[in-house]
């Protein structure tokens, strides 16, 4: 038994070697745009959509609202990010009760790659919209809170690779020691309270990210609001 | 080890690209499909809007004219109503005139008919008392009715005035050719001798009497000389007859139109 799809070789050619965690995520990716590309190639611009259409809209119109709501912003530049994050990882979960299919959600290693790349959006967003001066809320109030910022930045990093692999890596592995224990019905309901689990870990997750996200562009802004407000104080003052 | 870096980025090269292929096959067109819905959503609800506008200015319009057509209407019916009554008056007084010619025409047709029914009246009348005259004189005098009016219009003469007398000398001294004496029958020889000679007794001169028939005279014998006339005959009572009856039936017109008007 594997705990993690990357001890999982599918295919192995001389040194380089393919593992379980690649392999599945390859799958999803095709999935996921060979399914868009079935779905965008006609799409209806009246009021009469199909039955896929309309479930993608519902879906891409339900981020948007969530990512406003969050933010209080224009969702279409955080749209692919957030978006992709809910979708990659809600697909990757939901796969979970294809026989002989093992989520790459289930490997520390797609967690990581996952909150990596949020590590490296939230200061990205944050410097697209105001430029280097964005850094300068390490060192928020003082020089000496730099490092305490720095570590909060990777320990909520850390927490958010280690929250959805522990969630999915313990829900197969639930699955599979029950499995062993009760083969009978029991294993069932688990893999459906597997399934649960696995969509409110997606939304979790890129709820998060996005958290993150806004919190990095609010407090630009919200210093943007005070720089205006000082700038009235002193043109009234004088 | 649970985590495998080169795993770590390789799963961050998968996520970018899917994160790039998303964004180009799904995101993209998606928001851009809803993006023109919408368009169109709000295009037709603004032509919508458009319509809804026209149809109320057309609305508006329509009540306008329908309010200015009922105002014209009342204008209209009393217009109407004033020539239908100007016509209507020119109708009854055109009938009333057409009924009065009428009338007038009537009168006149009646008129003329009473006239010739007296005319027819007044011959018959007549005829019939000179046959009557004449039967009677007959059988009651046993003479002739015509020597009888000869004998009467020659005592006429004989028992002239002293006026009718110096007229009578008068108009043969002027005119001794002139002494006509009309008759409607042929008077016999020994007649005319007796009226010559009475004549001439009473103009006290020779007298040229000429004798002529005429049939108007009905039954009778007439003597004329300038202007002036001695005669016997049944024309002149049946004049006189004539003019009473005439009197009676106009009197009887009058009393019935009279009457009539009352009606009315």
């Amino acid at each position: 038994m594997h705990i993690t799809p990357d001890t999982l070789i599918i295919f192995q050619w001389g040194s380089v070697s393919l593992n379980g965690t690649i392999f599945f995520t390859w799958c999803i990716m095709v999935l996921m745009v060979v399914g868009s590309w079935l779905i965008t190639r006609k799409l209806s611009t009246e009021t009469h959509l199909s039955k896929w259409q309309n479930l993608i809209e519902v879906l891409v119109t339900g981020i948007r609202d969530e990512i406003r709501d969050i933010s209080s912003q224009d969702p279409g530049r955080y749209l692919s990010f957030v978006g992709t994050l809910f979708l990659f990882i809600a697909v990757s979960n939901l796969l979970g009760i294809v026989p002989g299919y093992v989520p790459p959600t289930g490997s520390f290693s797609t967690t990581a790659a996952l909150a990596i790349c949020v590590f490296v959006a939230i200061p990205f967003y944050g410097i697209s919209q105001k430029g280097l001066s964005y850094l300068k809320q390490y060192i928020e109030p003082s020089m000496f809170m730099l490092p305490f910022n720095i570590i909060g930045e990777i320990s909520r990093t850390f927490a958010l690779a280690v929250r959805l692999f522990g969630n999915i890596m313990s829900g197969t592995i639930i699955a599979a020691i029950l499995l062993s224990i009760a083969p009978l019905i029991f294993p069932v309901l688990m893999q459906i309270l597997g399934l649960l689990i696995g969509l409110i870990q997606a939304y979790i997750f890129a709820i998060l990210a996005m958290v993150y996200i806004a919190a990095a562009t609010r407090v630009q802004r919200m210093k943007k609001e005070t720089g205006r407000q000082n700038e009235k104080g002193e043109l009234s003052d004088g | 080890m649970l985590i495998d870096w080169f795993t770590v980025i390789a799963q961050i090269i998968n996520f970018l690209v899917l994160v790039y292929l998303l964004k180009r096959f799904l995101y993209g067109p998606i928001i851009r499909a809803m993006d023109e819905r919408e368009k169109k959503i709000a295009l037709s609800l603004e032509r919508a809007r458009k319509k809804k506008d026209e149809a109320d200015l057309e609305a508006k319009d329509y009540r306008r004219k329908n309010r200015e057509f009922d105002e014209h209407r009342e204008e209209m019916f009393s217009q109407i109503k004033e020539e239908v009554e100007v016509r209507r008056t020119n109708l009854i007084n055109k009938a009333r005139d057409q009924v009065d010619a009428d009338r007038t025409k009537w009168y006149e047709a009646i008129q003329r008919e009473k006239e010739a029914f007296l005319q027819d009246l007044r011959h018959r009348a007549g005829k019939h008392t000179c046959v009557i005259s004449r039967q009677v004189l007959k059988e009651m005098a046993n003479v002739d009715l015509e020597n009888q009016i000869l004998h009467v219009f020659i005592e006429k003469l004989r028992s002239l005035n002293d006026d009718e007398l110096k007229t009578l000398k008068e108009s043969i001294r002027q005119s001794p050719q002139k002494i006509s004496v009309r008759s409607a029958f042929v008077v016999p020889e020994k007649m005319t001798g007796e009226i010559i000679e009475v004549l001439q007794n009473q103009a006290a001169s020779h007298v040229d009497v000429r004798f002529e028939i005429s049939p108007d005279l009905i039954c009778g014998i007439e003597l004329k000389f300038s202007g002036h006339r001695i005669s016997w005959n049944v024309a002149d009572y049946l004049e006189t007859l004539e003019e009473s009856l005439l009197a009676a039936l106009e009197n009887k017109a009058e009393k019935n139109t009279e009457k009539e008007d009352g009606r009315g």
